[in-house]
């Protein structure tokens, strides 16, 4: 390389970082790519920016068969492969997820009935890895003083949950009440949040396509900000009750500089669940 | 740079107006059954988790009058979509276009509806993910 490209080259780096502080600071939305935001102490901040409005615009994430990194690290979605609104193939279609065989024959009846059963469609919270997978907006709210980090979610239901940032443990035996969103406690791994959840109850599935779990499961998710508008999310899924061996889950969730959250109360009038019928077309709620 | 400012675009499109969920869209609704229907408003809900609204609709052969409600996403979903709650009135004239209930009834999923007084067309913030 000759010393002309070096000072050429060494110059856009200049410029570059010149521009990413403008950008952090400048009042336009639409700029290329903004660096992470970074709390007082260097800690990634995972929210806002002081002055700033912007919710994580969470992605309607379907079928989190379709989201196993393969070897160059891209599911099978961001390969743009195959179509997670191309109809449900069932557990033969996901060679990647290994079922046990119970987990295989619930998937298997999920998809048959079009997952007529969700209990997203009961107005009951998303659990696990769902949390980020059920499209409203959500923000996360970091407490370093506290050691402790919200996020607060728009829906499904309108919650938040509470990760321990105190190196507390979790509950032991029956200190561990089965929870929707189970206990979850954290830790910083360089710029990376690392956050292990267990103690989940049996009331949700994984995804909207039924993917099962039991209150087996333990989730190991990790959390980072590569750029100020992206939010790369992964969830190791290790659930011996329903899968025969631990599996990884990850997709991007994008940040709406002007988003705000709102509210959202589901169960105000629920009519999918008082007209739902089982299987054998009676109600499944109220009746004699 | 150009694809830095192509991947910007791509963040803003999928930022701009996310889509509901709440049951399943397949389990009551049939997508290979898309309807376009116009009628007059009768009755509006601007509730969670879906606004619904019912429109009396004239058959033009039989002049026999259908009363059919439809489904949309809730108030917070219909409100990044340009909604408020008094954008459909009682009496107003509105074209609906979505997908038909499997059971056969007078229900709908909207996708999105038009306004004959203004010939604005807003989007209905529907659970079907790729009616947008």
């Amino acid at each position: 390389m000759s010393s002309v490209r070096y000072v050429a080259l060494a110059s856009a780096f200049v410029i570059a970082a010149f521009y990413t502080a403008w950008a952090q600071q400048g009042p336009s939305a639409s700029r290329p790519v903004q660096s992470t935001p970074r709390l007082a102490d260097g800690t990634p901040n995972l929210g806002r920016v002081p002055g700033e409005k912007g919710v994580w615009n969470v992605p309607y994430i379907q079928n989190m068969g379709m989201r196993i990194p393969g070897p160059d690290g891209k599911t099978i979605a961001e390969r743009g492969t195959a179509s997670e609104n191309g109809g449900r193939g069932g557990a033969k279609a996901e060679p990647d997820v290994p079922f046990l065989p119970w987990a295989r024959g619930i998937y298997d009846y999920n998809s048959r009935n079009n997952s007529k059963y969700d209990p997203e469609g009961y107005c009951l919270p998303p659990g696990g890895p769902r949390l980020m997978a059920t499209p409203y907006p959500m923000e996360i709210i970091q407490q370093p003083e506290h050691k402790r980090i919200f996020m607060v979610f728009e829906g499904a239901t309108h919650i938040w949950r509470e990760i321990y940032m105190d190196g507390r443990p979790h509950p032991q035996g029956d200190e561990l009440n089965p929870t929707y969103l189970g206990h979850s406690v954290g830790h910083w791994d360089h710029d990376t949040l690392v956050v292990d959840v267990v103690g989940f109850n049996e009331n949700t599935w994984l995804d909207y396509y039924g993917h099962p779990h039991t209150d087996l499961l333990h989730v190991i998710e990790k959390f980072t900000r590569p750029t100020k508008t992206t939010l790369r999310y992964e969830a190791l899924i290790d659930d011996p009750g329903a899968y025969s061996k631990p599996w990884t889950v990850a997709w991007n969730i994008p940040w709406s500089a002007s988003g705000e959250l709102t509210e959202y109360i589901c169960q105000e009038n629920n009519r999918y669940l008082l007209k739902l019928t089982d299987d054998f077309g009676q109600p499944v709620l109220g009746g004699p | 740079m150009r694809k830095l400012l192509v991947a910007a675009a791509a963040i803003t499109l999928l930022s701009a107006a996310p889509v509901a969920a709440h049951h399943s869209f397949a389990a009551e609704f049939d997508a290979s059954k898309p309807f376009k229907l116009t009628g007059v408003v009768t009755k509006v809900e601007w509730q969670n988790p879906h606004t619904i609204f019912s429109l009396d609709i004239t058959d033009e052969q039989t002049k026999k009058v259908t009363n059919w409600s439809f489904e949309m996403g809730s108030p917070n979903g219909l409100m990044r979509n340009g909604w408020t709650r008094n954008t459909l009135k009682i009496g107003d004239v509105v074209t609906v276009e979505g997908s038909l209930a499997r059971d056969g009834s007078p229900y709908g999923n909207a996708q999105a509806v038009v306004l004959a007084s203004t010939g604005k067309r807003l989007f209905a913030a529907s659970s079907r993910t790729d009616a947008q």
